[in-house]
């Protein structure tokens, strides 16, 4: 009798032990990345146009994709050291815990509750993704005061339902909210004119506008909802990582700020036309060292990938088909909201 | 104690309550298990969230909701409207279902046909997707600038069928509704008892409820808005009068159809029931076609397909729940917007399970008396 009870108290024990969150050792993620030879990045489970995508070649494209490649290279000085694992969006905390992904860049929104509750610590906002609105280019609405009286509709449980009521009840705007579960019903309901607008998050509005049947039919309303804070996650308590990944994003910036393209690179680490310049290209030694990084990895990262605007306009702007204009993603003198920090 | 388990009675007895008492121990346990964890995950339970206003509205309520109405308002708009659509088109498939019941039974070889050709159309495609077809046929229609005007009352566009009202409120509209149903009973069971008055049943009836109508429509008058209220365009909307969705007419739509497929083959399987001598009897007194049909042939039918009946009905009750696919607001969608938006799973799931538990035994338990007033005494049926 006895052992049987020792047995089940064991077996329950063991189990209590399982079931438990698996933790990746959290120590030193950068070491770990150079020792295996390749960074775990994350990707989508299908196409998350504009950000996460694969093209008829079959390989991976878009926003995040571009920053998972700058931070391969930063780290271990090429794009292509890089592996992109499919997770869908439930997965990618656990994916992080359990160390099949070494980062999450996947337009994960800073929030209060994944900051603490989840084990993850976040880098400077990369992306500012805004609410705003996509509607018919036939009724010529400027704002959402324009829209009065309209059919909106909404992808139902989500934060934009509430978003729209605040924002639309705070300027005393009447509408309709039309709430649709599924994506494609909400598109189809679009495109078929049942609603005259649709609320939602800028990249979405703006692939919805791409995979219309007239994309010329929409336009993206200059008028911003909400703003949500993306930034990249990595596990809690790896004080290293989380410095190389805000340097790594900062260094993008400091490239735009001064005019440091991808063509013009090379040209400028000939002959920095300024100390900073020199500093980020390790013209001047310090950017590399005091990181646990190579003195020329900014430089690297610039030539395999670009600058932010030049990430953001291949991927998602101009360059792009989904042609999202970069409002608050602009730098701060452009009207933005980014900036760098002080590189001394 | 051995003579305890001898003792069949007291052992069976004795079972039972071991049985009864591991089944409540085990659901109790289940209980306090999930209280404890949802705890430990620092998840508040309880109903207290029914009082809290939501943040986001619904587009379609038979009373007022707004963003700033409490979870307890929302549910109900959504436990009302699905209620709405659920009756409207189970009626609406009783109907469809008899007068297809009786075109596949009759002889005309076009009726037959048509009533067939109905049937296998409508019962052989899943209901989920004729819900999407009447959806696109509906959201298809011409904007409202394009609206299809009909004689400057009505408008049909994307937007749906806009019809104009008349100036009454929605409690005038429940006095008419409750007034309807009490004086027509009165009048029924007043009149049923003196000869001269039965044939004139109907007339008075109808002549009861204008004037109950006539009444309300006066007293109920807002100052200064027209009796019959007119649905205009105004920039991107109709203005005034009602509009009837196209989430809702699809559904309906659906559900009436799919509903009268099935129906009508209940239908035809109780005519068909029917011993041939009745019909054949009834003939021979030298009843029409018609009295056959109204006096023998659907009476008879009603009594064999009502149990069929009922299980139909329950089912497209419980069909309503696909409104969520195509953005209708029923208690379905509700709940889970409400599951999504507040994090309170549990008490929305056994909210959701009593709402349609509710509503379904009572369509059940009405659809049992009825059964039991009708059945023939003396057959056991």
């Amino acid at each position: 009798m006895l052992k049987i009870i020792i047995s089940i108290i064991s077996a329950v024990a063991v189990g209590a032990t399982l079931a438990g969150p698996a933790r990746a050792a959290s120590g030193d993620t950068v070491k770990t990345i150079k020792e295996r030879g390749s960074l775990l990045c994350t990707g989508h489970n299908g196409s998350y146009l504009g950000f996460a995508e694969v093209d008829d070649k079959g390989k991976w494209k878009g926003f995040d994709i571009e920053f998972c490649k700058a931070l391969a290279t930063a780290i271990l000085g090429s794009p292509d050291k890089l592996q992109i694992i499919p997770v869908s969006w439930a997965q990618r905390f656990p994916a992080l815990q359990s160390g099949d992904i070494d980062v999450i860049i996947k337009v994960t929104g800073w929030t209060m509750g994944r900051d603490t509750e989840l084990g993850l610590q976040f880098g400077r906002p990369y992306f500012i993704g805004p609410t705003t609105i996509l509607t018919r280019a036939e009724l010529n609405a400027k704002s959402a005061k324009d829209l009065e009286g309209g059919v909106f509709c909404i992808n139902a449980g989500t934060s934009i339902e509430r978003i729209v009521a605040d924002y639309m009840g705070a300027r005393d705007i009447k509408y309709e909210a039309l709430n649709f579960e599924k994506a494609e019903e909400l598109r189809a309901a679009l495109y078929a004119g049942r609603c005259d607008a649709l609320a939602g998050f800028g990249p979405f509005l703006a692939a919805t506008r791409f995979n219309a049947p007239n994309p010329e039919d929409f336009v993206i309303i200059d008028e911003v909802l909400a703003l949500e804070p993306e930034g990249i996650a990595a596990r809690q308590g790896d004080d290293n990582f989380i410095d190389v990944i805000n340097w790594m994003v900062s260094a993008l910036l400091t490239a735009e700020e001064n005019d440091v393209t991808m063509a013009n690179v090379d040209k400028q680490r000939a002959n920095p036309p300024s100390p900073t310049i020199g500093r980020l290209l390790g013209v001047t030694p310090g950017i590399g060292d005091r990181l646990g990084l190579s003195n020329d990895w900014a430089y690297n990262m610039i030539k395999a990938v670009g600058n932010y605007s030049e990430i953001y306009e291949r991927t998602i702007g101009k360059d792009s088909p989904y042609n999202l204009p970069r409002g608050k993603n602009h730098l701060w003198k452009n009207g933005g909201l980014h900036y760098s920090l002080v590189l001394d | 104690m051995v003579s305890f388990f001898k003792n069949s009675r007291l052992r069976a007895w004795f079972i039972q309550a071991l049985v009864l008492l591991a089944t409540v121990g085990t659901l109790a346990s289940f209980i306090l298990i999930t209280r404890q964890n949802l705890l430990d995950l620092g998840i508040a339970t309880g109903f207290g969230f029914l009082d809290r206003s939501t943040g986001w509205p619904i587009n379609f309520a038979l009373f007022e909701v707004t963003a700033r109405s409490p979870y307890a308002h929302i549910l109900l708009a959504g436990l009302l409207n699905t209620l709405l659509v659920g009756l409207l088109g189970i009626s609406l498939a009783v109907l469809l279902g008899v007068i297809v019941g009786l075109m596949r039974v009759s002889r005309n070889f076009v009726l037959n046909l048509i009533g067939t050709t109905f049937v296998e159309a409508f019962r052989n495609v899943p209901l989920i997707l004729q819900v999407f077809v009447w959806y696109a046929i509906f959201t298809h229609l011409p904007s409202p600038r394009g609206a299809i005007s009909i004689f400057g009352f009505g408008f049909l566009s994307n937007r749906g069928l806009m019809l104009p009202t008349f100036d009454m409120s929605g409690w005038d509209i429940v006095i008419f509704v409750l007034g309807t149903g009490l004086f027509g009973y009165l009048i029924a069971s007043f009149a049923s008892s003196r000869d001269a008055l039965r044939r004139h049943v109907w007339p008075l009836i109808l002549g009861v409820v204008i004037a109950l109508f006539v009444v309300l429509l006066f007293i109920g008058r807002t100052p200064g808005e027209a009796i019959i209220n007119v649905p205009e365009l105004r920039g991107l909307r109709f203005i005034g009068g009602v509009a009837i969705k196209p989430e809702f007419s699809a559904l309906l739509v659906a559900i009436a159809v799919f509903g009268g497929a099935y129906i009508g083959e209940i239908v035809r399987g109780g005519i068909l029931s029917i011993d041939r001598g009745q019909i054949e009897a009834a003939r021979a007194l030298g009843l029409s076609n018609y009295q056959v049909n109204r006096l023998v042939t659907l009476p008879l039918a009603f009594r064999a397909i009502l149990p069929a009946l009922a299980n139909q009905i329950i089912w497209l009750m419980k069909a309503t729940t696909l409104g969520i696919a195509i953005g209708y607001p029923d208690y379905f969608m509700v709940v889970s917007t409400s599951i999504n938006q507040s994090g309170q799973t549990i008490e929305l799931l056994s909210l959701l399970m009593g709402g349609f538990l509710v509503i379904n035994y009572s369509i059940g338990f009405a659809m049992n008396r009825l059964n039991r007033h009708l059945a023939i005494k003396g057959q056991g049926g």
